[in-house]
């Protein structure tokens, strides 16, 4: 059986770990073996399995680039109990990490266009690596506008980024919650709300959306008022996996699998869906 | 054409048991299921279809995935032991079909290393079948009841020989090398004459996999599951369905599995990643984190099964993910019969 | 079994009236199926009601879809309220939920119906030959003739079991559950197992694991057999959908004669009395 068994994790080693919001930390793996880290390459958008060895395995979007360095960063939301176990654990203890998995961002396409980021919640996390890669490479991209929600300003996560994200040029970056508390002075109100505030012009643009599907939904029927079309409209989704490898069944949207066909699906595709995510 | 009596064919089955597992129907209290049998005399011969499909042998219900270690020396993956080689014996041609539908998924890249080990380490001897049954609707999917092209022997019941039961002739054709190979010292005679026709049943029109995308709003689907239950058993039944679970557990200091709870691990200790079926039609299956359910309604998982089947695993795979064997249809409380939706569908 | 085709007719006006009237917005009865089987039916129109027929392959226990009523049918309305036909057998899985709160009494239009036994593929099923309830014991209307067989309930089966030691009983159990495949066919036909989420599939705490091995069909069986205590209703929808023939009526009815024994009732006779199990009485005496 051997090493060409994808079910086999490879084994990696906590050497960070930091609280991002409330109930939501960020994992950053190394993984262990030499070979296994050089032979590791993704792109923005990929996904992989991380074992709580005990408790077992869950899918996360890759919230690190490899642009930045080798280290796999992971953003948890505590919600469940393979989460709930890897929230248990500390700098140093060993993971396991299968992946990477799905399908990715087509930034190349995006080169020269206005990109809008949407992100809810812990879907921000996926968002990242395309932020930090076009912050990298800030010239090849148009005018990069973010906007960020969370329920509560509590469980905003990568607070620490949008200083920096701010400060690149032409860049915005915009930030709203559903609910504020008292130290709060930001915008209050659901991302759609701001997306029509800020009303990014469709021209030569694209957007991605990424957080609860109830959010990706309707930001898809505000973008589509504001003019984008369904091409320029990419999104990533969630689903409960086993595999990554669409050999469990379990991920299916019709005939399409988030794990092999997506995660990162345009709005055109997902028009084209037998079931509703 | 070459025939053998049943009186061989034990002989030679006990031979193969006595260094590899053989797996053949048995009866077992009121059921007849593939089961490993330590001679021939444990074999049901006379058998119309096992009420479990072979595929609990190349999916197990439960498995072990991989050994986790965690030793003061860190954490140790392993993998498990080898299987034994195994022939399966009396295959009927629906469940050897089953496997192939299995084969375009679970073989295709990246292989399932458990499946494919199981799968290249199997002899199917398949046994034909003179008859279709009440509940059979193999035709209709383009299978025979006497298909051969899907094991490696095809034995075929012709009439009983003088001396009862013991001289009964099977018709023994070899389909593959795997096959050849197995038969051994199988006493075999030359004789003229020719399989035997199976009676050609009625056929239920099937809807191929381009027409099931428009009707997919129709109000047909619900009304379907009212009496559903969500109660699984057609997905345990079925030949070709293969939803899989996966959780980590600890193991006793016995070392037996017990895929019992756990809700972390011992250090020193061992964890087994077990792989379970699951069910499609179980309410919780789709539910994500947050809560979130795509597949809220009976209606909704009922479609989506039916669907799979003939819409989306062709489009993936290949094959439509049904063999006609009946077994949902003969097990299913409430008389969801996948037959008389199949016509429903057609005309819908 | 009752006045034949006439029985039929009474039982197909009732549910056209009562859908006409607006009196429930659901008829749950039984229907003609595929290959001579009969088959739960769901009547929401009252020309529909022509599809109800009643006779001796009707043995399907309907009270199990009671709950998927309790939420509106759409958004803003109220929960539906449904007429059911039911059996005697099927009329103390009723009362059972009732006094569970389960269902409201006056969300449910009871059609009752007299019962001399069903059969399943022509063979009279097992609980029916030991059956002394001929009559629906909570009905709103009840229909069909005075019975004409009465059995009696003389625990044969249980008796056996009881007989066997304790080794022969886990062997005898050991051998049953060993073909179990966990499917949950049994909890999911079953009137009174109706948790959101079941003790057998809860991840935290994991009381069960997901293998479907011995020890855990053991355990999801007992489980379910003392979750049921003083509640089963002895219907055998559990035993009849199974479908590797596991007599799960037998261990249900065991637990059923226990608590017979210590406290003197049996579930579904009517939906006042507590369940004893649910209940603390300082009084009780339990034998040592």
């Amino acid at each position: 059986m051997a090493s060409n068994n994808p079910y086999l994790p490879y084994l990696g080693t906590l050497v960070g770990v930091r609280d991002l919001a409330t109930g939501v930390k960020m994992f950053q793996v190394a993984l262990d073996d030499p070979g296994e880290r050089a032979d590791f390459t993704y792109q923005p958008g990929q996904f992989a399995f991380v074992s709580a060895f005990g408790v077992g395995e869950a899918p996360f979007g890759l919230a690190s680039t490899a642009l930045r360095g080798p280290v796999l960063e992971f953003a948890v939301n505590r919600v469940g109990t393979v989460t709930d176990a890897l929230h248990r654990l500390g700098e140093g203890d060993v993971v396991g990490v299968r992946g990477p998995f799905g399908n990715w961002f087509a930034l190349d396409e995006m080169k020269g266009k206005d990109v809008i980021l949407l992100g809810g919640g812990i879907g921000g996390a996926p968002l990242r690596p395309v932020i930090h890669t076009m912050l990298d490479q800030r010239a090849d991209y148009g005018r990069l506008t973010i906007l960020w929600a969370a329920r509560l300003p509590s469980l905003l996560i990568f607070t620490d980024e949008f200083d920096d994200w701010r400060a690149a040029p032409d860049t915005a970056l915009h930030v709203t919650v559903d609910q504020g508390d008292e130290a709060w002075t930001g915008d209050v109100g659901l991302i759609t709300e701001l997306l029509e505030k800020v009303a990014p012009a469709p021209e030569n643009a694209v957007t991605i959306t990424c957080g609860p599907p109830i959010m990706i939904k309707n930001t898809l029927l505000t973008l589509k008022r504001l003019g984008f079309s369904p091409d320029q409209m990419i999104v990533t989704l969630e689903a409960k996996m086993k595999c990554g490898i669409g050999k469990c069944g379990r991920c299916n949207l019709g005939e399409k699998f988030v794990c092999t066909d997506g995660p990162v699906f345009s709005c055109a595709e997902i028009g084209k869906f037998l079931e509703s995510f | 054409m070459q025939v053998t009596t049943r009186e061989h064919l034990t002989a030679w089955l006990d031979g193969l048991a006595r260094h590899l597992t053989l797996i053949a129907p048995k009866t077992v209290e009121q059921r007849v299921l593939y089961r490993p049998v330590a001679d021939s005399s444990e074999i049901a011969f006379d058998f119309a279809r096992t009420d479990l499909p072979v595929k609990e042998h190349f999916l197990p219900p439960t498995h072990v995935l991989l050994s986790i270690e965690k030793g003061k020396e860190g954490v140790r993956l392993g993998e498990p032991s080898p299987e034994r080689e195994r022939v399966v014996f009396g295959l009927r041609p629906c469940d050897a079909r089953a496997l192939r539908v299995l084969d375009a998924l679970f073989l295709k890249e990246p292989a399932d290393p458990y499946y494919a080990e199981r799968r290249e380490k199997t002899t199917l001897v398949g046994l034909a079948c003179r008859e279709m049954g009440e509940q059979c609707f193999c035709t209709s999917l383009g299978l025979a009841p006497d298909e051969a092209g899907d094991v490696d022997v095809m034995l075929t019941v012709m009439e009983e020989g003088r001396g009862g039961e013991e001289g009964r002739r099977y018709a023994v054709q070899v389909m593959t090398e795997k096959g050849a190979a197995i038969l051994g010292v199988l006493n075999l005679e030359k004789v003229e004459g020719a399989l035997p026709v199976p009676a050609a049943g009625s056929k239920t029109p099937v809807l191929e996999a381009g027409a099931w995308p428009r009707l997919f709003d129709h109000a047909y689907w619900a009304r379907l599951a009212d009496r559903c239950l969500s109660c699984r058993l057609c997905t345990y039944v079925c030949p070709t369905c293969r939803c899989f679970d996966v959780r980590d557990y600890e193991v006793p200091c016995e070392g037996a599995s017990s895929g019992g709870a756990s809700n972390g691990s011992a250090p020193g200790g061992r964890i087994e990643r077990l792989r379970a079926w699951d069910s499609c039609m179980a309410e919780g299956y789709r539910r994500i984190a947050g809560g979130h359910n795509p597949r809220l309604t009976k209606g909704d998982r009922l479609r989506n099964r039916l669907y799979c089947k003939f819409c989306y695993y062709p489009q993936d795979y290949g094959p439509v993910a049904c063999v006609g064997c009946g077994r949902c249809i003969a097990r299913c409380p409430v008389n969801v019969d996948v037959v008389e939706v199949l016509a429903d569908v057609a005309t819908l | 079994m009752g006045e034949g085709s006439e029985l039929i007719d009474k039982i197909r006006a009732k549910a056209r009236e009562l859908l006409q009237g607006g009196r429930v917005d659901c008829f749950i009865g039984y229907e003609e199926g595929s290959r001579g089987r009969a088959r739960p039916a769901f009547i929401y129109d009252p020309q529909d009601a022509e599809r109800l027929i009643w006779d001796e392959r009707c043995a399907h226990n309907l009270v199990v879809y009671l709950h998927q009523f309790k939420s509106p049918l759409r958004r803003g309305e109220e929960p539906p309220r449904v007429g059911i036909l039911v059996k005697p057998c099927d009329s103390r899985s009723l009362n059972i939920l009732f006094r569970e709160e389960q269902i409201e009494r006056e969300r449910v239009y009871v059609v009752g119906v007299t019962c001399d036994g069903v059969r399943t593929n022509g063979q009279p099923q097992e609980r029916c030959r030991r059956c002394a309830e001929r009559v629906p014991l909570v009905y709103d209307i009840v229909m069909g003739g005075v019975p004409n067989v009465l059995g009696r309930d003389d625990y044969a089966d249980v008796t056996k079991l009881e007989q066997m030691s304790p080794r022969e009983r886990l062997a005898f159990w050991t051998k049953e559950f060993d073909r179990c495949i966990r499917c949950y066919a049994c909890r999911q036909a079953c009137p009174a197992c109706y948790c959101f989420e079941c003790v057998a599939e809860q991840l935290d705490p994991a009381w069960m694991g997901i293998a479907i091995d011995l020890s855990q069909k053991q355990f999801f069986h007992c489980m379910r057999a003392y979750h049921l205590a003083g509640r089963c209703s002895g219907c055998s929808a559990c035993e009849e959908a199974c479908p590797m023939g596991i007599p799960l009526s037998l261990l249900n009815r065991k637990v059923a004669r226990e608590v017979e024994a210590l406290f003197g009732y049996k579930a579904g006779q009517d939906a006042e009395t507590p369940p004893p199990l649910a209940t603390f009485k300082k009084e009780e005496q339990l034998p040592l």
